[in-house]
């Protein structure tokens, strides 16, 4: 038991010392790489089965409606699972070719990818995809949906990468509001996948409710962001100000739905960014 | 536990499908809010069958195994789960689970301390957003679903490591030498018996 722990520890600590190409992240990609395609198969196996689990508890927590027809939806449901599933797969590949037609990726080639696997704790809110090194993705690519920003590769394979949601606790995205266009950085609150805390806007700087935030895309020649500007990040739910606060709490609503994630899109390639490891 | 080879690979096993189910699966599953999380209910099982040893080797194992498939911190996982699968080893080598709802509860309880441990470590560790309340949400209905998911895969992962059970082996052995088929011959049995019973 004591050596156990000691292992863990001394894993823990390792980890964080060493390089991204030390010898435990090797071994961790190694590992990661064995399992990809079990978990590719697993997921494709599995997703009527999770539609099905998920629809039914969409469906209790619906109250409301009439008893006679959840029932007879529930028998359809249960025969057109399959066909939904299909449907919902080309809903979300026909966004994705929209958002790359708005120009919002203009320089960037598009690599559209399969999600395979979820973190289960919302400590790390992270995707694992079924495209990698050998089809062009480097770390710190952006990762969108058709609705908007899903957030950024931070590790890769040679067939699948590990993609930080911008609702992880390690995210942070400078962002803008339209159409007036303060900046701040958007960051998650952990434990709520639903909301976005949209940090360092001024106490004095006018904000409604509905506005668009997107990703502000900004450079100063020595460093830059992550993301090209003008992605969709979300829309402005509440803004509050403190008394003694300098800055607003702006709370925005993900415009992706993050946890319904079936299909992304990873944008390879691109300009470069001073001061992004790629 | 009798952990042979043959065991020592059904356990490997257990261990690999619980994880590739846990990504690919159930972290996809929404109930009230929260991601039903199977990895702790298999370690605690597994410590509650196989002892404190068992439980902190497979809790340890499998830590690794899913920090690596998610590409996460190592070591986190595996400290909070070798706890974990300890403890319910610990719990089984000192007390007689005479109740069937004890593991379920057990369960449910451990793995509410193992998402509360994990967030205890990331907040050491250093967190750089702030922290919803909703995370409390998180712990208590991870526990709670983990106690409703016990209560079928309790007995199915027992089941699957039966013949290294000493307690099934034990009471086998009271009713003659486990064999091949003899459960099928024990199933058959009583079934003649019953029918005996209903003619007279």
């Amino acid at each position: 038991m004591v050596l156990l722990i000691v292992a863990a520890l001394v894993l823990l600590s390792t980890q964080f010392s060493e390089s991204e190409s030390g010898p435990l992240h090797s071994m961790q990609r190694g590992v990661a790489s064995v399992l990809g395609p079990l978990e590719e198969g697993a997921s494709r196996a599995l997703k009527p089965g999770r539609d099905l689990v998920n629809w039914v508890d969409e469906t209790f927590q619906a109250r409301g409606e009439n008893s006679d027809l959840k029932a007879e939806n529930a028998h359809l449901r249960a025969q057109l699972a399959k066909a939904q599933s299909a449907e919902g797969e080309n809903q979300q590949l026909r966004k994705l070719l929209g958002l790359d037609r708005a120009g919002t990726l203009a320089g960037y080639t598009p690599v559209t990818a399969r999600v395979i696997g979820r973190s289960p704790t919302v400590w790390y809110s992270t995707i694992t995809v079924d495209k990698g090194s050998s089809s062009g993705v480097q770390m710190n690519d952006p990762v969108v949906s058709g609705a908007g920003l899903v957030g950024r590769v931070t590790d890769v394979t040679n067939g699948t990468s590990q993609v930080s949601l911008i609702t992880d606790n390690r995210s942070a995205v400078s962002a803008r509001v339209l159409p007036d266009g303060p900046q701040g950085v958007a960051e998650p609150e952990i434990g709520n996948p639903d909301d976005l805390l949209l940090d360092f806007i001024d106490r004095n700087q006018p904000i409604h409710q509905g506005e668009l935030v997107v990703t502000a895309g900004w450079s100063n020649g020595a460093i830059s962001s992550a993301f090209p500007p003008g992605i969709p990040i979300g829309e402005v739910s509440d803004a509050t100000v403190g008394e003694q606060e300098t800055y607003q709490r702006v709370h925005v609503t993900p415009a992706a739905d993050i946890r319904d994630l079936e299909f992304v899109q990873v944008a390879t390639g691109g300009p470069p960014r001073p001061g992004v490891p790629g | 536990m009798i952990v042979t080879w043959r065991i020592g690979l059904r356990i490997a096993a257990v261990i690999v499908v619980t994880v590739v189910l846990q990504i690919s699966f159930f972290s996809y599953l929404a109930f009230f809010g929260t991601t039903p999380d199977i990895v702790p209910l298999m370690v605690i099982t597994l410590g509650l069958l196989g002892g404190a040893v068992v439980g902190a080797v497979a809790g340890f194992a499998t830590g690794l195994l899913l920090d690596s498939a998610l590409l996460g911190t190592m070591g986190v996982s595996s400290l909070v789960l070798l706890t974990a699968g300890y403890l319910a080893g610990r719990y089984r080598e000192g007390t007689e689970i005479s109740n069937s709802l004890v593991p379920p509860l057990l369960i449910g309880a451990l793995t509410t301390g193992v998402a509360a441990g994990f967030a205890a470590l990331q907040l050491m560790l250093g967190v750089h957003a702030p922290v919803s309340l909703l995370v409390l949400r998180e712990i208590f209905v991870k526990g709670l679903l983990a106690f409703l998911l016990a209560i079928p895969l309790y007995p199915l992962i027992r089941r699957i490591l039966r013949p290294a059970i000493v307690d099934d082996v034990v009471a086998g052995t009271a009713r003659g030498p486990i064999t091949a088929g003899a459960g099928r011959a024990r199933r058959s049995r009583t079934r003649r018996v019953r029918r005996l019973a209903r003619v007279s």
